[in-house]
Order: structure tokens, then C-alpha cells, then sequence
């Protein structure tokens, strides 16, 4: 063999090289963004939108700030998902980031037994801290109300896609009978604040309480002040 | 001055010259490595990288994740990200097949594995830029066994570029032979 054509199998050696990592790359980009076979939208979004926040089972933010903005929502609720995506990140940038309010959502499962399995798959991504990535992604791939959408492989897609850390754990706990108990708390207590539908929201803070339903950003704004 | 135009002549830079004047120059420029120990380093780096990716691997299949020895999620996010699978299959386990090639190009002399382990590494250096992308603006999470990973396959790279570079064809050179290249 002689230079020459050392030449002309090293040089093809690298050309197979390249073309290598452009089929690995297309084909994982085929897949990315997905969980498993199921395609999930604004993986990169959600992670976007919560990163250096710090969330604890339920909160999200500071739990020791003074103000406590707490949402009852529903999974399903297609309203619940337009203020997820259009109000939500304005509430989180402006005042759960910057430590002026904490934001909790609690599941209150008024939809039907679809919202029940989504919520119990919510509650038991929260005891692995991604509660909040898990509702902000299923609210962006959310399908039609009672649907059959929330399908056991749909709920761990959007586990692997919120970045629950151990997988086997979340799916036993959120077969969890103590969950049961959990959702009919929030039941109880909406019906006590008098809560006709989802969203709504409690703002609360040492000036005072206020009840909020489908609130813009200002009228959270405006809440959060008053309550300060 | 006919010796100065004649010094400048013999340092035309033609593909022929430089190839040819490549091994004499490694005779004697003693900054280049000896392929025996390049072959070594290689073997380690890719030893290293093998227990990276194993330890991935088999953590994965166990149904955990990989925990970050500095502490945060940033490798259970990573690993359990939907791009943590190719086809189904773990990138790790295109990380083992890629270092345990790396390691027997290493191991074996010669223009084949000279020739198999630079374009290996490429493959690999260039799947981890791409992985180490997915990290910062997709994911927006950090694994440390992954970012141990494509510093392995970045000096890979380097050592066997170096390799190949300093090396390629030296059994053709009967003289002056290569200093070091070693045929074991």
C-alpha cells in the first residue's frame, strides 16, 4: 500500500466519520423532545421557564415568602392550560422568582376521573421535586377533556420529560391510596373559600386574603400589592 | 545569496514534501510523542471511559439514574430527558462500544487502527459536542458523567489525531525510519 492511498482511506476514514455523527444526531433529534413514543411539546420550555427556581412538594419559589399565591386547578381544564401558558410565566418571572411571592398549585380534580389519575401522577412527581415541571408540561400537551388522553404511557411520558428523577418510585407512589385523601382536602377546602370553578386563586399575605378567578397578571399584581 | 534562494526552495511546502518530511521531522523534533506512549494514553482515556459509560449504563437498567457527585438533578434530568435514548437505546451503550474501539485501536499497531482510532474518536468527539449542546440550550441541565465524557473523547481526539498525524504510513518510511513508532 502506498502513501497515496493511505491518503484516500484516512481521508474517506473521516468523511465516514462525520456522515456517522450526522445520522446519530438525526436520528436522535427525531426522537428528542419526546417521552418514549409519546411527542411532547415545549420539553425545553418548561425547563427554560422553572430553571434556578427552587420548588418544594407543591410550591414553587421561597415558601417562607410573605405572600402565598396558591391556584386550585384542574389537569384537564383547558382554561387552566391558557393561564399556564400566557399568565403563569409573568407570575413566575415577576414575583415567584425574585422571592416575593410563593406560587402553589393544588389539584382540585373537578373534570372527572381522568383529572384524578393526572392529578395523583402530579402529586407523586412532587416528592421527587418536579411537581411543578410535571403540571407545566402536561398543561402544554394537555388533549381534550375526559378524552382517554391520560393513558398510564402518556403520564410517564411527561415524567420522563419533566425529569423525574427515579421513574419506578414515582410510578408507585402515584398509585398511592394516601393521595386520595390529599385530593379530597382540596376539595373540601375550595368549597369552604366558596370556589365556583378552576382556576381560581387565593392571595394571601399579612394584609389580608383575596379570591381570585381567572385572573390576569395584573389582577395578581395588584393582589399580590395589596396583600404585601 | 544562491544559498539562501536554495534553503527557501527546499521549504516549498508541497503535500509530498510535507508528507515525506514529516517522519524525518519526528526523528528529530523530540516534542512528538513516541506511539507507544500515545497508544498508552489512548488505552487508559479509554479504559476511563468505559467505566463512565458502564457505570451509566447499568445504573440506568437497574431503574435509577445517575447521581451527580457534586449533588443537583442534573443527571437524573439528563438521563431521564427523552434524548438520553437513540432507537430505544441508551447513549451509554454507544458510549461502551465507542471506548472499548477506542481501546483496541490502542491496543492493536499499525495504519488500520491508527486510521479506525481518529475517526473513532471523531465520531465520538462530535456526538459529544452535539450531547454537551442538548445539555446547555435543550435540556438546560448538566450531568458531570457526561461532561466527564466528552473531556475524555476531546483528548481522545487529540492523542489520536497525534497519532495518526505523526505516525500514519511509518512502516512505508524505510529511511530515515521513525524514531519512535513502535510495531508491537
Amino acid at each position: 500500500m502506498d502513501r497515496q492511498r493511505l491518503i484516500q482511506i484516512a481521508s474517506a476514514a473521516a468523511f465516514l466519520a462525520v456522515c456517522a455523527v450526522a445520522v446519530l444526531v438525526v436520528v436522535s433529534m427525531a426522537g428528542g423532545g419526546s417521552g418514549g413514543d409519546t411527542e411532547l411539546e415545549d420539553v425545553a420550555v418548561v425547563g427554560h421557564e422553572l430553571r434556578g427556581i427552587p420548588q418544594r412538594d407543591t410550591v414553587l419559589g421561597d415558601p417562607e415568602a410573605k405572600v402565598k399565591v396558591v391556584e386550585y386547578g384542574d389537569l384537564q381544564c383547558p382554561v387552566c392550560r391558557q393561564f399556564s401558558i400566557e399568565t403563569a410565566p409573568d407570575l413566575i418571572d415577576q414575583a415567584v422568582r425574585p422571592g416575593t411571592a410563593s406560587y402553589e398549585l393544588r389539584q382540585w380534580t373537578v373534570l372527572g376521573p381522568q383529572s384524578v389519575d393526572a392529578a395523583r401522577a402530579a402529586l407523586a412527581a412532587a416528592d421527587q421535586d418536579r411537581y411543578w415541571n410535571y403540571v407545566e408540561l402536561f398543561y402544554r400537551n394537555q388533549g381534550a377533556e375526559e378524552s382517554g388522553y391520560v393513558t398510564d404511557e402518556f403520564l410517564t411520558a411527561i415524567a420522563r420529560g419533566a425529569g423525574v428523577p427515579d421513574i419506578e418510585r414515582w410510578n408507585r407512589d402515584r398509585h398511592a391510596p394516601g393521595l386520595k385523601a390529599v385530593l379530597e382536602r382540596t376539595d373540601a377546602e375550595a368549597g369552604r373559600l366558596g370556589l365556583r370553578g378552576t382556576p381560581s386563586f387565593v392571595v394571601e399575605g399579612p394584609g389580608g386574603r383575596q379570591t381570585l378567578s381567572v385572573p390576569t397578571f395584573g389582577d395578581l399584581e395588584a393582589a399580590i400589592d395589596a396583600v404585601e | 545569496m544562491d544559498g539562501a534562494c536554495a534553503g527557501g526552495a527546499r521549504n516549498v511546502a508541497t503535500p509530498q514534501r510535507i508528507w515525506t518530511g514529516f517522519h524525518e521531522r519526528i526523528a528529530t523534533v523530540r516534542s512528538m510523542p513516541a506511539e507507544r506512549v500515545l497508544r498508552a494514553i489512548a488505552g487508559v482515556l479509554a479504559l476511563v471511559g468505559i467505566g463512565v459509560a458502564a457505570y451509566i449504563t447499568v445504573v440506568e437498567a437497574g431503574g435509577g439514574s445517575p447521581q451527580c457527585l457534586a449533588g443537583g438533578h442534573g443527571c437524573e434530568t439528563v438521563a431521564n430527558s427523552s434524548y438520553s435514548h437513540i432507537a430505544g437505546v441508551n447513549v451509554a451503550v454507544f458510549g461502551i462500544v465507542g471506548y472499548v474501539l477506542l481501546a483496541l485501536c490502542a491496543l492493536a499497531p499499525g495504519d488500520v487502527s491508527r486510521i479506525a482510532g481518529v475517526a473513532a474518536s471523531m465520531v465520538g468527539f462530535g456526538f459529544s459536542a452535539y450531547l454537551t449542546y442538548l445539555e446547555l440550550f435543550v435540556i438546560d441541565a448538566i450531568c458531570q458523567w457526561c461532561v466527564a465524557s466528552a473531556v475524555l473523547m476531546t483528548l481522545l481526539l487529540i492523542v489520536n489525531g497525534l497519532r495518526a498525524f505523526g505516525y500514519l504510513g511509518a512502516e512505508l518510511v524505510s529511511s530515515p525510519r521513525p524514531a519512535h513508532a513502535d510495531e508491537v
